[in-house]
């Protein structure tokens, strides 16, 4: 409900996360480079985990409870964004390539 | 999964430009959310009744302070606020008001304005009571210090609507109600408003009652006034009722045998026990000066004028007290007249006719005691005879033809005696005066009508 009510409220920020995401994803693919370890990428996870916990039980009160509960949405978006963005990146890379091998 | 997890790795650069699309949505979007949520909770509460109502939002955090009529009303506020579209916390900061006990409200009438004050359990019954006490007082000044309290009794706006309403039956003065006792001091407005008032507290919702009542009338007021120049008896005031108005209207006619009545007589409740017999009582004083007048007022009755000679005016004085009902005071401050200019017993005998033209001399039915009612005229034939110091005077008594003859005779000579024993007991000299009775043997009217009858029993004062 009350993502819903964000939404409404900010949609024009929301979709640009979106894009942007997919933006990310669709370069992520095709990057050269390590990026983050397992590690890292764990320990982040691990980070915004807790966040949520927070955001969810309403531990950080006024302001800074609500732009904790808009980053997370945020995040959210752009990462659904990547996440989109990377699959239809692999899908377009992956098919010449397979039709190479066909 | 792993391939994922292998592109998840390289997304964090987007993290970047994320931080400064954040910051920007929290630039320009706090303010707005806030203010939206503040407009949303203030119409959620549109319907709730709470007092001094405060909304503050930070986030999406509201603060509620308020505060609220009973404990109901207390939660109903902030689960309506709680259920606001987007509104993620409701700090209750919500209070009860506080216990008035007693439970005081009054209404306060002074020269300038009417006050309303003390305790009021709704602002819906402040301003019903506001309202009404505007369109009860049009044109007074309301002024408004009441304060919200719980613990009103059951009833308390029909109550103080009720009470509402006396204050324009007021002068001045206060009405408070404590709890369920409701209490009254100033005074009335008019005569008859304390009793209006008095009536109007019998409706008084179920349980309440009436404690003290110190409302005040003011006085209730008679006048007459004896004018010999205009010939005139003026009546002012009040009387009670119209039975009473037509008694003393009558009294005022057997009395005053020849003056003209001007009645300004209103009618109106409130008058003191035993008004009517003092209000006769006094006229009759009053029939018996030459000019004068008598101002009643509540239990006090005051008469002043001259009196026709000095018996009269020691009768008058010493007469006046013992006539009044219990309770009553008298205050009579009567001078005499000074002594018209003699005249010679040929005017005399004229004057005599003259008043005894106007009216009789009358007598209990069939007795020979002087109706009280004659004394106004007794007094002008005694002022009469003290102005002819030479004439002997013959007190005739005559009678109607009805009855026995003998009867008739000893009727007409006791109730002859009786007139000239009542002027020498006003001074005039014994040797002056000789009574007769003539019983029906000179009629001045035949017998044949009872307005002949009437003619005929009569008193003549004749000069010899």
């Amino acid at each position: 409900m009350s993502m819903i009510y964000l939404a409404t409220f900010n949609w024009g920020w929301f979709l640009a996360s979106g894009v942007l995401g997919l933006a990310m994803g669709w370069i992520a693919v095709v990057q050269r480079g390590q990026g983050w370890s397992a590690v890292m990428l764990r320990k982040v996870a691990v980070l915004i985990a807790a966040l949520v916990l927070v955001s969810l039980f309403h531990l950080i009160p006024g302001r800074v409870g609500y732009w904790l509960d808009l980053g997370l949405a945020m995040l959210a978006v752009y990462v659904a964004g990547c996440a989109v963005g990377s699959w239809l990146r692999a899908l377009v890379v992956s098919r010449p390539a397979s039709a190479d091998k066909a | 999964m792993s391939r994922l997890a292998g592109w998840a790795r390289k997304w964090w650069p987007g993290l970047i430009p994320l931080g400064f699309l954040w910051i920007g949505a929290i630039w320009t979007g706090t303010v707005p959310l806030e203010t939206d949520l503040a407009a949303r909770s203030t119409g959620a509460l549109k319907d709730t009744v709470l007092d001094k109502t405060r909304i503050s939002v930070s986030g999406r955090d509201v603060s509620l302070s308020a505060e609220a009529f009973s404990e109901e009303g207390r939660r109903s506020a902030t689960s309506q606020v709680e259920a606001v579209t987007g509104v993620r916390l409701v700090n209750d900061e919500t209070s009860l008001i506080l216990e008035a006990k007693p439970f005081v409200w009054s209404v306060e009438r002074d020269v300038v304005r009417v006050t309303l004050s003390g305790h009021a359990p709704l602002p819906a019954i402040k301003t019903k009571l506001l309202d009404a006490a505007r369109t009860s007082l049009k044109g007074t000044e309301i002024s408004d210090q009441m304060t919200m309290a719980r613990g009103a009794p059951p009833r308390f706006d029909n109550a103080a609507l009720l009470l509402i309403d006396q204050v324009s039956r007021l002068k001045d003065g206060k009405i408070t109600l404590s709890d369920t006792g409701v209490s009254l001091t100033g005074m009335a407005r008019e005569i008859g408003s304390r009793e209006a008032i008095l009536a109007a507290l019998k409706n008084l919702p179920e349980g309440y009652s009436v404690k003290e009542n110190a409302i005040k009338a003011p006085p209730y007021i008679f006048q007459a006034n004896k004018d010999p120049v205009a010939n005139t008896v003026t009546l002012a005031g009040y009387v009670p009722d119209n039975a009473v108005h037509a008694a003393i209207v009558a009294a005022v006619g057997r009395k005053f045998f020849s003056e003209k009545l001007v009645d300004n007589l209103k009618a109106s409740v409130g008058a003191p026990q035993g008004f009517q017999n003092a209000a006769v009582a006094a006229l009759g004083a009053l029939s018996r000066v030459s000019t004068g007048s008598l101002v009643i007022s509540d239990r006090e009755v005051k008469l002043s004028g001259d009196a026709l000679y000095a018996v009269a005016a020691d009768q008058i004085r010493s007469g006046i007290g013992g006539e009044l009902p219990q309770g009553w005071a008298a205050k009579a401050d009567v001078s005499v007249k000074p002594v018209a200019s003699a005249v010679d017993p040929t005017v005399c005998q004229q004057l005599f006719f003259e008043l005894l033209g106007k009216a009789k001399i009358r007598f209990d039915s069939g007795r020979a005691s002087i109706d009280k009612d004659s004394m106004g005229l007794l007094d002008k034939l005694i002022e009469t005879a003290l102005r002819c110091p030479t004439a002997n005077i013959e007190v005739a008594g005559h009678t109607d033809s009805d009855g026995d003859n003998t009867a008739n005779m000893a009727l007409s000579e006791k109730r002859a005696q009786a007139v000239a024993e009542y002027l020498i007991k006003a001074g005039l000299p014994t040797d002056r005066l000789r009574a007769v009775g003539y019983g029906s043997s000179q009629p001045v009217a035949a017998n044949d009508t009872d307005e002949g009858k009437a003619k005929n029993r009569r008193i003549d004062f004749v000069v010899k």
